[in-house]
């Protein structure tokens, strides 16, 4: 910037500061000459400091300052020197205490200063008797030290004082609060060469501060200049109001689901082991079960919506394949245990119900975002809750060809990813079962989805008939981990306020 | 999902071909197993098998067969002679209602190596722990037969009746006290829960060779390195499930070049030979083939793809090989016919039929209100759902109305579905005493009331706002603009509320319907969260909301 502009650019505060700097150059010494309060011109320091105008130095310093009494003393005078002009003519001790109003304290001390000026004479007889001496006609005509002492400016560095004084100094400490030494910071500033240049321009008068509606009415801004602001300089941090990152993550997600032409379904939280796992052909007393433990209900046990048509339905292919061509997993299906409440521990439960319902379109695609609880201990990969996202699409006709097709455009939507591998995959509810790895940009090769084909005994009780069902599921959470730059699992929960002001907005 | 840990070297020995471990990643795939880890070091490598129905998998053995298959070294279902054995074994009518089924054999010819035993036990303990259901639908035993007198009986006892030194213990102990002090007996004790007498498995001396499903006898039941003589025993509730762990077993032995022999099962009313082969077979269809995967293939095509995964195959039948209980449906075997076929040669095909995408309207509402709260200002959180009835009432200073609680929680800390939002909230201020106020935070989400026996799920929204000058003001502005903002008003009620000051605390009724709570937190409750700001806060039921906007 010119030095013109710089000129410009400085607040009505800075200017008065400056103005003085070539002359003072101390903190003390600017608040004194330019009468602004400390805090002002901290602020004007650091703002010519900020433009390179002057630099500021802080030393440590002893600084010596009027203590309670000293302020006083200031004002109505050192007790010994209302003692001494109390003395024209000798007079006791108690006499004085009564004339001047000192206090007992006062009056011993001012006693002993006096004495050892040699400005007072102290005879002993009956009464105690003081007079003045000549001396003390001599001081009292021409003044104490101390006196003229404690006019002085304060703060005053004790450094910079002369031997007569720095011996005040002394004396004055060891009487009761009087005087204090402290060590301090003193700011010392000093102009920088562009400040020297500065300080020689005419910097321009009347620059307008800020636009108001008496000056747009008055029109007085015309020809007039804006004083120049620092518009690189640092301002304070504030926080807007915002959704949570991860929610974040998943609308766009849903929105993506939708734009994909997919239709968004729901279930309740609390299942019944119907839905969650009966109806998706696991079997009751079966290892497929284990891996999807989860959170049973106190209380109410048992649901009681359940629509009796499918109960039979799924019973019976779970006892004898329903028609299906299985032969089922034959065995006794517990009709009462298919109640039983459950949190939903997988979004696959949704689907069931869909296909379930009568709302159900052939052909159709739909999807889920789902909160789902397993049964786990809580650790940096572990939370008691996580989101499910997956769906399903119905159509007659599709098979495992379109399943890969399907796959492959998650990739590339979702992870960016034109690399992909379709393996085999096991599901207790499709068949065939397949996974989807893709070559992320960053993350490398990744599990991005699990899929499949439902079986026949799954959809044939719910739907009425056999039509092919693609299911699928994607694990979102690595992906929303990478987007959104975080480390731990946990943190897409994160209850940091600061962590959730700054969380980047992807 | 079984980890199986294998040495690379003996699976190449197994294989008989000198397989890199990448190809042994890709080889995995077709038995649907994922790739954990490799150390070159040791040589180990691990491999997650997640289809908890192929159990025959769970092995070094059994992988290499599925291999082999692959490879095209075996063709078809790999046969296994079994060898007329003179083992018999009696099964006593008392454990007809605990645990009727056995099935034995015995393998000889070949001495344990220390890869084998490693395997053996391995399968052993994946198989009963998950096929087996933590072995209450299948256990497995092994022992070293030369100890042994034949016919060897199966039987229920007193438990305070038999006494015997269980493995890797010194002293004798009854059934009873084996339950309650020897580490298996107290893991697996519940697998006998409700019977008054125990299964044993005992030689023709007497001696005791096992306490079945929980240990075996320190003396009969242990298997070393080098021994040569195997005799082998499951049980089980499921007699199907018994008689595919002696298959698996005979098979992964067989594979390591030992002979089977048959061991002949008296029950009191039949008599059986096991290993029981089941000799099962499904018919495919090539209209089936072509409905799953799209592919049209000539019958010898399917023979070949089938053989490569251990089928025989002949006129459409596909006989299964006794090691594999999983096949229901003709799906079953397709699948097979696909994974050896390739997934990745199975053409792509796009979905042709447009639909029509949608969001569930109510999420839509849900977004809008979050957009109109978050341009108040506020920050919005995310809480897990499942909580505690100590976080939602006793902090909260109000009583349990009707909550969910979890029947059999992990951990304390989350054994209820909340039934409000605002605790959560109350939660975030107590973590975040030293940042910058005012702090203003949301969270929308579902909750959970219980009344009676019924459930009703709600999504509700917490606001709340935390600074030196907050009050009942703020939230009643809160609540007025964003009822406001879809043209509605509310009736304001003076409420009584345990979490707000008396006095300070309304209930907001918008068409007849009580949908909020709004007022200024108690000091009370603000300390028992340990906070030093004041809050005020409001909590609205937006599924409530959402169905008067719906009614307008």
């Amino acid at each position: 910037m010119d030095i013109k502009k710089l000129g410009e650019s400085l607040n009505p505060v800075e200017r008065k500061v400056l103005k003085v700097l070539d002359n003072f150059s101390s903190f003390h010494d600017i608040m004194k000459v330019t009468g602004l309060k400390d805090v002002e011109v901290a602020r004007a320091l650091q703002w010519l400091q900020n433009k390179n105008i002057i630099k500021t130095k802080e030393e440590q310093k002893e600084i010596v300052s009027l203590d309670e009494n000293g302020i006083k003393y200031l004002k109505y005078g050192l007790p010994e020197k209302i003692f001494l002009q109390e003395i024209q003519k000798p007079l006791t001790l108690s006499e004085i205490a009564q004339k001047t109003k000192l206090s007992n304290e006062e009056v011993t001390v001012s006693l002993g200063v006096l004495k050892s000026k040699a400005a007072i004479e102290i005879e002993k007889g009956k009464d105690i008797i003081i007079s003045i001496t000549d001396h003390g006609k001599h001081l009292l005509k021409h003044g104490f030290l101390e006196e003229q002492f404690i006019k002085e400016d304060f703060p005053k560095e004790l450094s910079v004082l002369n031997e007569e004084e720095k011996f005040v100094v002394e004396n004055l400490r060891k009487r009761k609060k009087i005087v204090k030494v402290e060590t301090a910071k003193i700011i010392n500033t000093e102009l920088t060469e562009t400040g020297k240049k500065l300080i020689k321009e005419k910097i321009e008068e009347g620059l307008i501060e800020k636009v108001s509606p008496a000056l747009l009415k008055s029109g007085s801004w015309k020809g007039k200049k804006f004083r120049r602001f620092d518009v690189k300089i640092n301002v304070p941090m504030i926080f807007g109001g915002r959704k949570q990152h991860y929610r974040r993550f998943l609308e766009e997600v849903r929105q993506k689901f939708v734009s994909l032409g997919f239709k968004e379904m729901s279930g309740p939280l609390v299942e019944s082991d119907f839905w969650d796992m009966d109806a998706l052909f696991m079997p009751q007393f079966h290892s497929a079960r284990d891996i999807h433990q989860g959170y049973y209900i106190k209380e109410p046990k048992y649901a009681k919506d359940l629509p009796e048509s499918k109960v039979k339905n799924v019973k019976s292919a779970h006892e004898n394949g329903f028609g299906t061509g299985s032969k089922g997993w034959r065995y006794d299906f517990d009709v009462k245990k298919t109640h039983r409440h459950i949190l939903r521990t997988h979004d696959t439960s949704i689907s069931a119900r869909t296909l379930a319902s009568e709302d159900l379109e052939i052909p159709g695609k739909y999807f889920q975002i789902a909160r789902c609880f397993r049964y786990d201990v809580v650790d940096a990969t572990h939370l008691p809750d996580f989101n499910q996202v997956g769906g399903f699409v119905i159509e007659e006709g599709i098979n495992f060809g379109h399943l890969k097709a399907l796959l492959k455009m998650f990739a590339k939507e979702f992870a960016g990813a034109d690399e992909v591998k379709v393996v085999p995959s096991y599901f207790p509810f499709t068949e065939p079962s397949a996974q989807l790895m893709v070559r992320h940009p960053q993350l490398g090769w990744i599990e991005l989805a699990g899929a499949g084909i439902f079986r026949p005994e799954l959809v044939k009780p719910l739907v009425g008939k056999e039509v092919p069902v693609i299911a699928w599921g994607v694990g979102l959470d690595r992906l929303a981990m990478f987007k959104l730059g975080i480390s731990d699992i946990r943190q897409l929960f994160s209850h940091d306020l600061e962590f959730l002001r700054n969380a980047k907005v992807v | 999902m079984p980890t199986i840990t294998f040495s690379l070297k003996d699976l190449q020995h197994l294989v008989g071909k000198n397989l890199s471990i990448e190809e042994v990643i890709e080889l995995a795939h077709c038995g649907k197993g994922d790739f954990d880890s490799y150390d070159e070091e040791t040589d180990e490598a691990k491999i997650d098998f997640g289809d908890t129905n192929l159990p025959y998998l769970w092995s070094a053995e059994g992988f290499a067969r599925l291999i082999k298959g692959i490879l095209g070294v075996q063709k078809g279902i790999p046969e296994v002679k079994i060898n007329k054995g003179d083992y018999e074994v009696r099964v006593d009518k008392s454990v007809a209602k605990i645990r009727p089924f056995i099935a034995c054999f015995a393998a000889k010819g070949r001495k344990i190596d220390e890869h084998l035993l490693k395997q053996i036990i391995q399968l052993q303990e994946k198989f009963c722990e998950t096929y087996g259901r933590k072995r209450r639908k299948v256990s497995v035993g092994l022992y070293s037969y030369k100890r042994l007198s034949f016919p060897v009986h199966y039987r229920a006892v007193d438990p305070m009746s038999v006494e015997f030194v269980p493995l890797e213990f010194k002293a004798k102990m009854n059934l009873r006290d084996i339950l309650a002090e020897h580490p298996k007996g107290k893991e697996y004790a519940f697998v006998l829960e409700g019977f008054d007498r125990y299964p044993i498995l005992a030689d023709d001396k007497n001696e005791i060779m096992s306490f079945i499903p929980i240990i075996n006898s320190n003396f009969t039941g242990k298997l070393e390195i080098d021994d040569e003589n195997i005799f082998f025993e499951a049980t089980g509730t499921d007699e199907d499930a018994v008689n595919l762990a002696a298959n698996i077993f005979a098979y992964a032995l067989h594979d390591r070049g030992f002979q089977i022999y048959s061991a002949e099962v008296r029950h009191h009313d039949r008599k059986i030979v096991t290993p029981h082969f089941f000799n099962e077979s499904i018919a495919v269809k090539n209209e089936q083939i072509k409905n799953l995967f799209g592919l049209e293939l000539k019958e010898n095509e399917v023979k070949h793809l089938l053989e490569k995964m251990q089928y025989s195959f002949s006129d459409y039948k596909v006989k299964i090989p006794p090691y594999r209980l999983d096949i229901l449906h003709p799906y079953d075997v397709i699948e097979d016919i696909g994974i050896a076929y390739g997934y990745d040669k199975i053409e792509d095909r796009a979905l042709a039929t447009f639909t029509s995408g949608y969001a569930m309207e109510f999420n839509e509402f849900v977004g809008k209100v979050r957009a109109i709260v978050a341009g108040l200002g506020y920050q919005e959180v995310m809480s897990p759902i499942l909580t505690n009835k100590d976080f939602l009432y006793n902090k909260m200073n109000i009583d349990d109305a009707g909550t969910i609680e979890i029947e059999e929680c992990m951990s304390e800390t989350y054994s209820a579905v909340r039934s409000w939002v605002l605790p959560n909230l109350m939660e975030v201020f107590s973590k975040n005493k030293h940042v910058e106020f005012p702090q203003k935070i949301f969270e929308e989400g579902i909750v959970n009331v219980r009344k009676s026996e019924e459930i009703a799920e709600f999504s509700r929204i917490a606001i709340a706002s935390s600074h030196e000058n907050t009050n009942y003001t703020e939230m009643r502005q809160m609540l007025d603009y964003i009822l406001r903002c879809f043209g509605l008003q509310c009736d304001i009620e003076d409420a009584e509320h345990g979490s707000f000051i008396e006095g300070r605390c309304a209930r907001a009724v918008v068409k007849g319907k009580k949908v909020a709570y709004l007022g200024e937190i108690s000091p009370d409750v603000l300390t028992r969260w340990g906070l030093e700001m004041p809050v005020a806060a409001l909590e609205l039921n937006l599924s409530e909301l959402f169905e008067i906007i719906k009614k307008k």
